[in-house]
């Protein structure tokens, strides 16, 4: 053999060595140590990681070695990931796995119709999911503190006498979701004046709330934003938000009795209010989810 | 292939040509931003690019200013913007974007005003100088004369990079074509998407060959124009 090709063979064989490396470790956990448990994420902001942190700190706090993949930034990344198993363990959203799942499913407004719903729609997929926290994040329907004294209002369904004087503001596709304008014109007879499209709950929204652009603004019900800015979230008596209860989903493989124990026991903790506040002390206050996450447990007695 | 077969369907369906969210209401929209701001950017730099021109003071000053202005980005004005214009009492919309787009808008018709009347051949301003002409006339009968092509050039950048990014009204609950791209992403609507990215396009290029033809309308016709070749 010449000099040359002795060097290319070399070349050759570390490259299919990489290769075969990289195959491997696709594989994830299988087959890997039972005690190895890697938490994701479903999206990407502040609540998710802190619920995250929050399944990630009480499994290592039993002794599990975990790891955390906190930057998946959509459902269909971290579906992907859990079908891998390059994630073992997620914080979802009800009604929107339900939707993500099955499209054509009734996302309705009480969480345990949707959790079996989901259990249906997870049949042969290996993944369970645990029990629904009593943390809802779903849309809210939100005025100003001097909105609601001056009309008197509580109930989402207090609207419907003064819609027509007021302007909405929402995202854009408001005017054709069935959990929007539609929904709202049809379970709750509220027809709004004049629509604006914003943000999803943004600062574009928010600055339109309290400057008086907008009379009733659509956010997110944990958004820290509404008790920071003396907002009031009207109450959906005629329940016609999807129930989008924070509920851990977890791959078959990895689930054990002490696994699930451990998951269901932080999602009895959780509520909208304090789930709220803790998105606050993360968004408002720049602290670390993991910090946050880690004086919540530690306060409730799981750590 | 699929996606551009169903924005061809969406430009040519009736339902998309009428009301309020039809193209022609959105497009009206939409060059009545850019209109206006264009107009009142022009306003603003060609009397001080003449000014700076012919008078070469303040030069340093105002062109540093209008370069840090087209630094930063149309979006970041937007929302810097949107509070103050709330606060001030006009709103959402139409003004914060008119904001952003006037700061797009101002640097290069700034630049090249004055670049074009500082470019005149200084000996042609001499001769004038020596045939009995004032400050005020050389300026009018002559420099501005002159540096016309370039101002209308500045213009005509201007006017496309308007256009271009007056699709950020949008994202501030006002009209124009930039609805079609925000909406049709908030409902994943690629065709609306796709529909509304090709009429922003089609009108900016529509903008540069009217302002192309514009320019070629004041070009001075002498052999030698007496701008000093750059």
């Amino acid at each position: 053999m010449t000099r040359n090709s002795g060097w290319n063979t070399l070349l050759v064989a570390v490259v299919m060595a990489l290769m075969l490396a990289a195959c491997g470790n696709g594989d994830g956990a299988d087959g890997g140590d039972e005690r190895e448990i890697t938490v994701g994420v479903s999206a990407d902001f502040a609540e998710n990681q802190i619920v995250a942190e929050m399944y990630a700190q009480v499994l290592e706090n039993a002794g599990y070695t975990v790891s955390r993949q906190l930057d998946l930034g959509t459902r269909e990344v971290s579906q992907a990931a859990l079908g891998r198993g390059e994630i073992d363990v997620v914080p979802e959203y009800l009604a929107s796995l339900l939707l993500y799942l099955d499209p054509d499913a009734e996302a309705g407004s009480d969480a345990d119709e949707n959790a079996e719903r989901v259990r249906e729609a997870l049949e042969g997929e290996g993944a369970v999911l645990l029990e629904p926290s009593q943390a809802n994040d779903t849309n809210a329907i939100v005025v100003t503190r001097q909105t609601a004294d001056r009309l008197n209002l509580t109930n989402v369904s207090d609207l419907a006498p003064v819609a027509g004087d007021l302007t909405f503001g929402g995202p854009p596709e408001c005017p054709e979701r069935p959990f929007c304008i539609p929904g709202l014109r049809e379970t709750y007879d509220v027809t709004f004046g004049e629509f604006r499209a914003l943000d999803s709950g943004g600062p574009v929204t928010v600055a339109a709330l309290e400057g008086g652009e907008i009379d009733v603004a659509l956010m997110f019900s944990t958004s820290s934003v509404i008790p920071s800015r003396g907002f009031v979230m009207l109450e959906d008596d005629r329940g016609l938000q999807a129930a989008e209860n924070i509920t851990p989903l977890v791959r078959s493989e990895v689930l054990n009795d002490e696994v699930e124990e451990l998951l269901n026991a932080v999602s009895a903790r959780l509520t909208t209010e304090n789930i709220t506040g803790l998105n606050a002390r993360v968004e408002i206050d720049r602290e670390e989810p993991a910090d946050v996450a880690r004086d919540f447990l530690e306060s409730e007695g799981l750590l | 292939m699929g996606v551009i077969a169903e924005a061809a369907a969406w430009l040519s369906d009736p339902q998309n040509w009428s009301g309020t969210s039809g193209i022609p209401n959105r497009l009206f929209e939409h060059v009545q931003i850019s209109g206006m701001t264009v107009l009142a950017a022009a306003m603003a730099a060609v009397p001080l690019g003449l000014l700076i021109g012919h008078t070469g003071k303040g030069r340093f000053l105002v062109v540093s200013l209008s370069n840090a202005g087209r630094a930063i980005p149309s979006f970041a004005i937007l929302a810097l913007a949107l509070p103050i214009t709330i606060r001030m009492g006009l709103g959402l919309g139409f003004w914060p974007t008119f904001i952003a787009l006037f700061v797009l808008a101002v640097p290069p018709i700034l630049t090249n005003t004055y670049v074009g009347v500082a470019g005149v051949d200084r000996d042609v301003v001499e001769a004038a100088r020596g045939m009995g002409m004032g400050g005020g006339q050389i300026l009018r009968r002559l420099e501005l004369r002159l540096a016309a092509p370039l101002i209308m050039a500045g213009l005509r950048t201007a006017s496309t990079e308007v256009v271009a990014t007056a699709t950020l009204a949008a994202l501030v609950a006002w009209g124009g074509l930039g609805r079609y791209i925000i909406d049709g992403f908030a409902v994943r609507d690629n065709a609306r998407i796709l529909g509304g990215a090709i009429l922003v396009a089609v009108l900016a290029i529509a903008t540069d060959l009217f302002m192309g033809r514009v320019e070629r309308l004041v070009r001075p016709r002498t052999a030698s124009s007496g701008l000093e070749t750059a």
